[in-house]
């Protein structure tokens, strides 16, 4: 199986580093159509966030497998700002400044499995799993 | 990776050809901005079928760019978003409302004409 | 055949670990498996007259018989039916034999046994050997129950492994059979160069919300359309989540440059949606497919008409 990997977010370009990366290892893991196209634009979003609020943090893509079916979990990990307010970020539709959300309701949507943990003052993890089908 | 622009008839055609950084989404949306001016272009066509990834940034640049156009009296086009790439979109909220789409670089410029010959009556001789 | 039963245990979700639980919970001990070791002289004077016995009641009944008109097919059974009594009274229940046991439940499920003959045949079968058991030990009665009853915890090991596998093997079937009838109901036609139509007929969930558009987008793609009429007559409850779905699929087409129209929306349906904000601002929606039909070819500048010229109504 492949190994878990990790990638420090720091530029743009990582941005789009990383979620290649994730759709490789996808492809690699068994994931197919547009199952691929949904988790590359998780990770994007996933790492956008990173830039956005916290500037600097890492993503790590780890192969997972449970009663018999192969999975990708994503890890988007910032020491930032945190959310104050999680329940208030999950709601669709709801933004910090400008016209974008978080996006973390509709990440949430493109992967099967979603938890989120965040502290003001000390960060944010964001945990993501789809599985295949 | 720069976007290549080229100008076809009235129309600017920026044809994405791998994937692109939000600097480069940024850049693709000023150049298209000054180009659209200068080359007096009727509409702008950008072609995105190469992209396997379409997030909240490159949304929002793309519905920034078709509004900085129509300011500068233009119409603008997206073309060749994949399945896929479509139905990720709307998973993760994004639409592209107010701007025109078009299956491919064909559909787009024949969205263009009809859009030409019914403000103008006048059919281009780029399409 | 190991390496064709292990993935069975696996599928099941019997690790070894689990195995050894199950053991433990069924309280199996020393006592047991030297009361079964026992047992397993007569065992194999017995094997043969218990099993035809067996046979010879599931062969009397019409519902159990039916599952045997291939006589080789029965004499094959029969044949491991017969190991396996031997190998109940040697007293080693490792891996190997948990994996024969799940075969059992998978076979069972394949040919579609029902529960009540597998358990009645199972009772049958106990009462066989009860009596067998008796038998021989008739010098010593006070040593029956206590054989019989060690026997009794092997066999509920022995049916849990099968049930669970039945379980299983079942749901995957099921599975299968809703995914076969998703495919098959929900066609992509296209009626007119341009146009597609996507009658859904059932409901719809967001497992099937995300396979309709997909195929509707992949239709799209394939037939250049430029207009969808998506057609809900035959969706039997239409809520918020199901509306939020179609919505989705709706702006889906929009972004690869299909106008997406959706018709049979019930007057009711469309009370609904207006009552608990479902936002169709942005959807096209016509009455009845009919409407929805004619609204897209003129969408894409069709004009129907009579062969003698007059206008198709009025």
């Amino acid at each position: 199986m492949a190994d878990e990997a990790q990638y420090a977010i720091r530029s743009d370009t990582d941005v789009v580093f990383v979620r290649q990366a994730g759709r490789k290892l996808a492809q690699e893991l068994g994931f197919a159509g547009s199952d691929l196209i949904l988790i590359a634009t998780a990770i994007s979003e996933l790492a956008r966030n990173i830039l956005e609020y916290a500037k600097l943090g890492e993503v790590r893509l780890c192969p997972v497998e449970r009663d018999g079916r192969q999975g990708l979990t994503v890890i988007a990990e910032d020491h930032g700002p945190g959310i104050p307010d999680v329940a208030l970020a999950m709601q669709d539709g709801y933004s910090t400044s400008r016209s974008l959300g978080l996006g973390l309701p509709g990440t949430r949507r493109l992967m099967d499995e979603f938890t989120i943990d965040s502290r003001v003052g000390e960060g944010t993890i964001v945990t993501v799993t789809k599985w295949i089908t | 990776m720069r976007v290549p622009i080229l100008k076809q008839g009235p129309y600017l055609i920026a044809s994405v050809q791998s994937a692109l950084t939000d600097q480069d989404l940024v850049q693709l949306r000023d150049e298209l901005a000054d180009r659209v001016g200068k080359s007096r272009a009727r509409g702008v066509i950008v072609d995105v079928t190469v992209l396997d990834v379409m997030d909240s940034f490159a949304t929002r640049t793309l519905r920034t760019i078709a509004h900085v156009i129509r300011l500068r009296g233009a119409e603008t086009v997206i073309v060749g978003i994949q399945p896929g790439v479509a139905f990720a979109m709307v998973q993760l909220g994004l639409s592209l409302e107010g701007v025109e789409t078009a299956l491919d670089l064909e559909e787009g410029i024949a969205v263009l004409n009809e859009r030409l010959r019914a403000t103008s009556g006048a059919v281009p001789d780029g399409g | 055949m190991a390496d064709v039963a292990r993935p069975l245990s696996k599928e099941a979700g019997i690790t070894e670990e689990e195995f050894a639980r199950r053991k433990d919970y069924l309280e199996i001990g020393p006592d047991d498996i030297d009361r079964l070791k026992r047992m397993n002289e007569f065992a194999q004077e017995y094997a043969v007259p218990v099993i035809d016995e067996f046979y010879r009641h599931i062969m009397s009944h019409d519902e159990s018989a039916a599952f045997f008109r291939d006589p080789r097919v029965l004499e094959r059974v029969k044949r491991l039916q017969v190991e396996y009594f031997k190998r109940l009274t040697t007293g080693e229940f490792d891996a190997a034999y948990a994996e024969n046991r799940l075969r059992i439940g998978a076979v069972h499920e394949a040919v579609d046994l029902p529960t009540k003959l597998y358990l009645g045949s199972y009772a049958f079968y106990l009462r066989t050997v009860a009596a067998k058991i008796r038998e021989a030990y008739r010098e010593t009665p006070e040593r029956v129950l206590d054989s019989f009853l060690s026997l009794l915890k092997v066999v509920f090991l022995d049916i849990g492994l099968a049930m669970d596998t039945y379980l299983v093997r079942r749901e995957r079937t099921i599975r299968h059979q809703e995914e076969a009838l998703r495919e098959l109901f929900t066609p992509v036609l296209q009626v007119r160069p341009g146009l597609l139509i996507m009658p859904i007929i059932g409901p719809i969930d967001s497992q099937r919300a995300r396979r309709l558009t997909e195929q509707l987008l992949a239709g799209i793609r394939q037939n250049r359309a430029r207009v969808v009429v998506i057609d809900i007559t035959g969706v039997p409850s239409v809520d918020s989540r199901v509306a939020n779905h179609l919505v989705q699929t709706v702006q889906a087409c929009r972004l690869m440059g299909a106008r997406a129209m959706l018709t049979g929306l019930t007057a009711e349906v469309a009370q609904t949606l207006v009552n608990i904000g479902v936002n169709l601002a942005n959807v096209n929606t016509v009455g009845d497919l009919q409407g929805g039909i004619e609204e897209a070819e003129r969408l894409l500048g069709y004009r129907v008409t009579r062969e003698d010229g007059t206008p198709p109504r009025g």
